[in-house]
């Protein structure tokens, strides 16, 4: 009798097993669909987020700080540790002239540097390892002149010269050069023909002495002054034996990289950690801490690795998991601010015209009245998704310039929000009427309208969402299918959504907005990213002014792109529908540490200390 | 018994000749290229188009993969995109880890793997027998990267006894004791959780191999000369039910490689299997495409070995 209850008891025993696997396992598909680590490419939702059923645990970006809260004094030197989020290992290729992937760029972000300053804007100041000036000159090309510092030295004690950044351009600008970085410099007198074997040397560059060099480009561009600039020196002295073409893979990158930054590689094990030691010699000064060590953490354990001190201080923190681990990290502090990103949805308007290189609109396209749009816009409710699926950590959104760019972004802006009687008003008056009957619009020939949307997979959250937005829409009376009646994996997504697939009227992406507001590649008429095919003369007069030569002058630029930020909510090629917060979790016992742009990206790592030995554990 | 090895050993390079078409067919046919994540628009397209150009994407495949053998051929297994140095040194960074964690959870599966599957066996039909079964069971039933993620919370972070990833201490010096002591500490965990979920089939094995010699012949003959108990087990039974497991041995190379790629991604361990997966994400292709390559060798050889040791321990086989 004895033995029958045992295995009766085991088969129980197994399927209340089964039934919490089944409940586990759905929580891992969210790590296949990361693949993309570009910066301004924003393509899966990483969210995986449970549904919450109460209103309560709602956070909202504007109870995050931006820079760290000092707990105590920090210590003579200390060992800071910082954790590399990521699915992906660093490639090491650590230089910024070769590398690619985010990974590298938060490990060489350490020990390199660019050599001017930025502001919270991304422009320009005065405050780097070089001063700069501009001038205009008379036949409509400008000359920046940088003015390396004199303190500013290499690694190995070189000095930092002119030469090294010239010899940056000569390596980016020739025809044996990997990377992709040659966007920055094309714009430099006589590059073109440097690039194409057909001189020596570069018109545009001239070395006035050695700690000055001055770069002449063909026109007055303002993106040359919001971080458009190639600022990044290449130490000549070791990389001149080095042929062009094996640099990316040479020791010099891979095994013993140097800069001038704050902290100086000491080891690095290929894909899982670096350790620094401080660089005395550091042009700011000294850095507090003694060295820092880089470790890779995967996204699952993160929150773990926080909690038992393994990390002080990581790069990105996955959001979705905030709301189950806030309560028991009481060792660390979470600093948050608007993230560089956006969700939006976009209206299929036109084609790509391959040969002439420009977007052709199409003035009969499903989704071509702009009523339809705007209505659309008015019948879902993105507040609501950003607190259901992300617990309020991303919030609609309102025009294209998001306020992560605080002087551009233009929050008095009426756009349309939630309202579904404007909706079905703004369709009645456009004549998208249900003739027939069964409570869906055919379109003003009476004709039946099914819209088809395009949609990425990836996270718990990607399908309730793209749920949600076909019955808001449903509400209003508007059929909406999805492609294929299933998300898309991202690879094909933007595949078909580049290749103007005909099946395809509106789908959901997103964008990084890096670090310059000039809307051309994106939204210009010759942009092969412009995916919504839309283009018109005053779109294009606007964007021309925001990069005209006048433009130099911010206000005259704010100015521009307000009208324009004004002029995409009138036509509405796509719309916003999420902005983000960025999260990043900093121990108690880090001092000085801040997520501001400026901060970040001006190698501010030397101020940082620690207030003790060891990480703060939680209580 | 010669014969029989060159025979197996003639029928294994076609096998690697249709795998690596396969395996090339296939990578040509995932949607997109190591391009297709750069949506970047600083990148024109123009520029995109160029690198593919460069790197040969637009040829037709039969080129392409006419290039690919001629490469493999010479030892070159081409360049990676994404790390930007050759695959082969790549991939000779991280197959010392892979190898040395492959071989430390085979050592743990047959540690755990033989006593319980003797026990099991031996005492079938007991408690004990019961217990060690139901965790057979239990170990089928669990999902890898579950049971890892469990033995990462548990052991690394709860109980805070080893390491949670990467494989070895950062900041030590190569070819130090220290080194070589951080580097086993960093295996064990992994190493462990993936023979206790591995284990199971063997154990299982064993069990039905010993339950089976139990009640043949030649064990009633040598109980009945009266041999005593531990000698019946120790030299008689035991001795020939091991032997199906020396043979299933090459089969468990193949299931260490999927058991790999899980482990590794979650111990955050650079070896091959977590190389697989980035290069997966980053549509890497000339990394996935050496690397599935080269676990497929490793599975053919690994069916390759396990025929041979059979061939040797039971000559039935050979005879066909």
């Amino acid at each position: 009798m004895k033995k029958v209850s045992l295995s009766k008891l085991l088969l129980a025993l197994m399927l209340v097993f089964l039934l919490v696997l089944a409940a586990c396992s759905g929580s891992d598909d969210e790590q296949e669909d990361t693949g993309t680590d570009t910066e301004t490419e924003e393509g899966t939702e990483e969210g995986a987020e449970e549904e919450e059923e109460d209103t309560d645990g709602l956070y909202s970006i504007d109870d995050f700080n931006v820079d760290k809260t000092n707990e105590g004094e920090a210590i003579e030197g200390g060992t800071l540790n910082y954790g590399l989020v990521s699915d992906t290992v660093f490639e090491g290729v650590l230089n910024r002239v070769f590398y690619e992937g985010n990974p590298d760029y938060e490990v060489l972000k350490f020990f390199d540097e660019n050599l001017l300053a930025i502001d919270n804007n991304f422009n320009y100041t005065q405050d780097g390892a070089a001063e700069w000036e501009l001038t205009e000159n008379d036949d409509g090309t400008v000359t920046v002149t940088f003015m390396i510092r004199d303190n500013v030295n290499w690694h190995d004690g070189e000095p930092v010269t002119a030469e090294d950044l010239a010899f940056a351009y000569e390596v980016i600008g020739s025809p044996e050069y990997t990377g992709v970085r040659y966007y920055y410099i094309e714009d430099v007198v006589g590059m073109e023909a440097y690039n194409a074997g057909e001189a020596d040397a570069i018109e545009g560059l001239e070395i006035v002495d050695d700690k000055t060099l001055s770069v002449t480009f063909t026109n007055a561009n303002p993106s040359l002054l919001a971080s458009g600039l190639w600022t990044s020196p290449l130490p000549k002295h070791i990389f001149e034996e080095i042929p062009i073409e094996e640099m990316a893979e040479s020791d010099a990158v891979r095994v013993n990289p140097i800069g001038f930054g704050p902290f100086k590689v000491e080891t690095i094990t290929p894909g899982e950690s670096v350790t620094y030691s401080a660089n005395e010699d550091y042009w700011r000064g000294a850095p507090k801490l003694d060295g820092i060590t880089l470790k890779v953490v995967a996204p699952q354990v993160v929150a773990n690795e926080l909690e038992t001190g393994g990390v002080d201080v990581v790069d990105s923190f996955p959001t979705d998991q905030y709301p189950d681990v806030e309560e028991n990290l009481t060792n660390v502090e979470f600093l948050g601010q608007i993230d560089t990103a956006y969700t939006y949805i976009g209206f299929k308007l036109g084609s790509w015209d391959e040969e002439a290189g420009e977007v052709v609109p199409d003035p009969n396209a499903k989704m071509a009245d702009v009523n339809l749009r705007r209505a659309m816009w008015h019948a879902v409710d993105n507040d609501t998704v950003g607190e259901r699926f992300y617990n309020g950590l991303r919030w609609a959104g309102t025009t294209l310039i998001i306020p992560a760019f605080p002087d551009y972004h233009d929050p008095t802006i009426e756009t349309p929000s939630y309202d579904q009687e404007e909706a079905n008003r703004l369709l009645d008056e456009a004549g998208y009427v249900d003739v027939d009957g069964d409570n869906i619009r055919e379109n003003p020939d009476g004709e039946e309208l099914v819209i088809n949307f395009a949609s990425m997979s990836g996270g718990d959250v990607a399908e309730p969402i793209a749920n949600y937005y076909i019955q808001a829409w449903e509400q209003v009376g508007l059929k909406v299918e999805l492609v294929d009646g299933r998300l898309m994996e991202f690879n094909s997504f933007y595949d078909r959504v580049e290749a103007d697939d005909p099946d395809i009227d509106i789908y959901q992406g997103a964008w990084g907005t890096g670090t310059d507001v000039d809307q051309n590649g994106l939204y210009g008429r010759s942009a092969a990213y412009n995916y919504t095919r839309y283009a018109s003369e005053e779109n294009d007069e606007l964007l021309a002014k925001g990069a005209s030569p006048e433009a130099m002058d911010i206000d005259y630029r704010v100015d521009v792109y307000k009208e324009w930020q004004q002029l995409m909510v009138d036509e509405i090629p796509v719309f916003p529908t999420l902005y983000r917060a960025e999260l990043v979790p900093v121990n108690n016992r880090v001092t000085d540490w801040s997520i501001q742009a400026e901060w970040i990206l001006n190698n501010s790592f030397h101020e940082v200390g620690v207030t003790q030995e060891d990480p703060v554990l939680p209580e | 018994m010669w014969k029989f090895i060159v025979r197996r050993l003639l029928i294994t390079l076609p096998q690697i000749i249709l795998l690596s078409v396969l395996v090339f067919l296939m990578a040509q046919m995932m949607p997109g290229d190591a391009l297709t994540g750069q949506v970047d628009p600083n990148v024109s397209p123009e520029i995109k188009e160029q690198i593919r150009e460069r790197l040969g994407l637009n040829n037709p495949w039969y080129i392409q993969y006419r290039d690919w053998v001629a490469g493999i051929l010479q030892g070159d297994l081409g360049q990676s995109f994404r790390f930007k140095m050759d695959v082969t040194e790549l991939l000779s960074q991280r197959i010392a880890n892979t190898f040395w964690l492959s071989l430390v959870t085979l050592i743990f599966t047959y540690i755990i793997a033989v006593p319980l599957g003797i026990t099991s066996g031996r005492y079938n039909d007991t408690l004990l027998d019961q217990g060690i079964t139901g965790y057979t069971y239990l170990g089928f039933a669990t999902p890898l990267f579950i049971f890892a993620l469990f033995m990462v919370w548990v052991f690394g972070y709860q109980l805070g006894w080893f390491p949670t990833s990467g494989s070895v201490q950062p900041g030590l010096t190569p070819g130090t004791m220290e080194y070589v002591i951080s580097k086993f500490n960093h295996l064990l965990l992994p190493a462990l959780s993936m023979a206790l979920i591995a284990t199971v089939s063997t154990v299982q094995y064993l069990r039905s191999e010993i339950v089976d010699t139990k009640q043949k012949d030649f064990i009633v003959t040598a109980r009945a000369k009266g041999a005593s108990e531990s000698r019946v087990y120790n030299r008689h039974i035991l001795r020939n039910s091991l032997l199906p497991i020396a043979a299933f041995f090459g089969w468990e190379i193949t299931s260490l490689i999927s058991g790999t790629i899980f482990i590794e991604q979650i111990f955050g361990y650079p070896g091959m299997g977590a190389l697989f997966l980035e290069t997966i994400l980053l549509r890497d292709y000339s990394v996935v495409t050496a690397l599935v390559l080269l676990f497929g060798i490793a599975s053919i050889l690994g069916a390759l070995l396990s025929d041979i040791i059979l061939s040797l321990v039971d000559p039935r086989i050979r005879i066909k």
